[in-house]
């Protein structure tokens, strides 16, 4: 055959490159998955949902703020305009819209957080379709970091033992620049203490809009 | 079929007189092949390319953390490095990458007669200046390497196959800066 | 066919196995850089003399091989291309900082992989090199305040030339195909110009 005489006539280099376009030619029709794919297991989901897997708490996220963990990435969904007003330090603002471009991997640990925590559902959903197996969202969203973290309240009634938790909870909240509300029955919507600012927080030092997050995998 | 032997016997370098005892080079399409695997090795294990200049960056920071923990920990760049301290710094998978490197080419080379104690330089330059250059060339690369966030194999190779836009431009600017220095330096190599 | 790739993400084997294949994949990486002769400094500079285009070719066979080989395991669905981390693009530092890469692989003969190779080769110029990048990297991590808004300049983030050019990415395979072979064939034309040797593909 004409083919194969050909063939054995070709140097070693020649048939190298031969290989390589054809794998090259053939490559033309391929459509390799870069999380396009959408596979939901919808009881998947449910479990995690019921089992509360899908949520970090404000305690647990300011913990790790504190302790500087740099093994997540937390995304403020609200406007640009909130966002500069007042962040959780650390935050990238990513609003729902632009969530979907956005240079997130599918395996990093995300933890989304809106206002109260139904934009950040609805964005864990879309994240979870797109394949993110590690996203979270703050649990009571913004609401209940002031609540729990910025503001935190002691009633007059306490019991020793809410005392000392609420020590450790006014220890937080100035380090996060907010004020803790000892003896007061008043809740935080009726009276709205001072946000603190953007630059405030002392955990911020460092960790401005852009947060230098080394990428260990890089060379 | 064609034997392959005429291509791997041919000799690979003419004129390199400290190798003349030594095996010649392998087909380069072919190191390049097995190169190529290897990095594809690298994607399905670890998800994940090869590098170097991050081992170097690891290797700096505990050094450095060993002696003037304040300063690390304080410098943006190289605290990510040393981290929360849960791990040792040097306990990174680019270390342990690298060290594999040195071991695969000392391998190599003893297969191939080609470990001996040299200095690569061109014929017209001393010692003193080739090992000045070295040390100069070495300092000018890593910090093109920091900044452009990886070097030949983290950002040439493994974006170059993974299709990373910001490797490719990378990649041209890297024969870009070569080719417009080589002409002024060619009294070191010629 | 079930997807299981990148075996370390889909949590086949832990941190500790990690460095085992980390050590694993480095030793294949040293010893084809050193049979492709990359300890030599003068072997890897002679790219920029014209004299042997290795570097452009073991570069670039690398290349073709490695994408085809992500392309076609994509394809089929083994591997989850979304889990392999591609270093975000910034525009600006990148393009400067291949410029003096560049620059720095002439004057110092090589880059920080290949150093090692010619370290493990007894190449005492290697050494010194290897020396040179430490020196850097300090240099850098004190320059990092004044370097911090070019290393953060042209911020595109994770980005494929496929996604920048807005074209299939299998027509980017193939034309990186094309384009390498091309290269190849042209290296062989060069060469042979230039006195060595030249080997055509």
């Amino acid at each position: 055959m004409a083919m194969r005489w050909s063939w054995s006539r070709l140097s070693l280099n020649q048939k190298l490159a031969a290989g390589a376009l054809t794998l090259g030619l053939l490559a033309l029709f391929a459509r390799p998955n870069r999380g396009n794919v959408i596979t939901l297991d919808v009881k998947e989901l449910a479990t995690i949902i019921d089992k509360e897997g899908d949520h970090v708490t404000a305690g647990e996220l300011g913990g790790w703020i504190v302790a500087g963990h740099a093994d997540y990435r937390l995304i403020d969904l609200r406007s640009e305009k909130e966002y500069a007003e007042y962040h959780i330090p650390t935050a990238e603002n990513v609003t729902l819209t632009a969530l979907p471009d956005a240079p997130l991997l599918a395996n990093e640990k995300i933890v989304l957080y809106s206002e109260g925590g139904i934009h950040a559902s609805q964005a864990w959903m879309l994240l979870r379709a797109k394949g993110f197996k590690n996203a979270y969202t703050l649990k009571g969203g913004l609401d209940q970091w002031k609540e729990d973290i910025l503001f935190p309240t002691l009633a007059e009634n306490a019991t020793p033992q809410e005392r000392a938790r609420f020590e450790r909870a006014a220890a937080l909240a100035k380090f996060f620049g907010g004020s803790p509300q000892a003896g007061g029955t008043q809740t935080v919507a009726a009276k709205m203490p001072e946000m603190p600012k953007v630059e405030a927080p002392a955990a911020a030092a460092g960790a401005t809009s852009t947060p230098p997050k080394k990428k260990k995998e890089g060379c | 079929m064609a034997t392959t032997t005429p291509d791997l016997a041919r000799p690979a370098e003419r004129d390199a007189v400290h190798v003349a005892a030594a095996q010649a080079y392998m087909n380069p399409y072919l190191a390049g092949i097995g190169l190529g695997l290897v990095l594809l090795a690298a994607f399905v294990t670890m998800g994940r390319g090869l590098g170097a200049s991050g081992a170097f960056s690891a290797l700096v920071a505990w050094a450095l953390h060993s002696v003037a923990p304040a300063y690390v920990a304080s410098n943006e760049f190289l605290s990510p490095y040393i981290g929360d301290g849960s791990t040792h710094p040097l306990k990174a998978w680019l270390v342990f990458e690298v060290m594999g490197v040195f071991a695969g080419a000392l391998l190599s080379g003893l297969l191939a007669g080609r470990v001996v104690r040299t200095i690569e330089k061109g014929p017209r330059v001393s010692n003193a200046v080739r090992l000045s250059l070295a040390f100069a060339g070495g300092m000018l690369m890593a910090i093109g390497a920091h900044l452009a966030r990886g070097c030949t194999s983290g950002q040439a190779l493994t974006g170059g196959a993974l299709l990373n836009a910001g490797s490719w431009a990378f990649m041209m600017c890297v024969f870009g800066g070569a080719y417009a220095v080589a002409w002024l330096l060619r009294g070191e190599w010629k | 066919m079930e997807m299981s790739a990148p075996f370390f993400k889909y949590g086949l084997f832990g941190d500790e196995a990690s460095l085992l294949v980390a050590f694993a994949i480095g030793i294949g990486f040293g010893f084809f850089l050193e049979r492709a002769g990359f300890g030599s400094a003068r072997k890897l500079v002679a790219q920029f003399y014209l004299t042997d285009l290795a570097v452009f070719k073991v570069m670039f066979t690398a290349i073709v091989t490695a994408m085809l080989g992500v392309t076609y395991l994509a394809w089929m669905g083994v591997l989850d291309l979304s889990l392999v981390y591609l270093v975000p693009t910034y525009w600006v530092p990148q393009v400067v900082g291949g410029l003096l890469l560049g620059a720095g692989f002439v004057i110092g003969g090589y880059c920080p992989g290949t150093s090692m190779a010619a370290v493990a080769t007894g190449r005492i110029d290697g050494l010194v090199y290897a020396l040179g990048i430490g020196a850097g990297t300090l240099a850098f991590a004190g320059l990092f305040p004044v370097l911090r808004g070019l290393y953060l300049a042209g911020s595109a983030g994770a980005q494929t030339l496929p996604q920048l050019f807005h074209l299939p990415y299998g027509l980017v395979v193939f034309a990186v195909v094309l384009m390498a072979l091309a290269g190849f064939y042209g290296a062989g034309l060069v060469e042979a110009h230039f006195g060595a040797r030249g080997e055509r593909s």
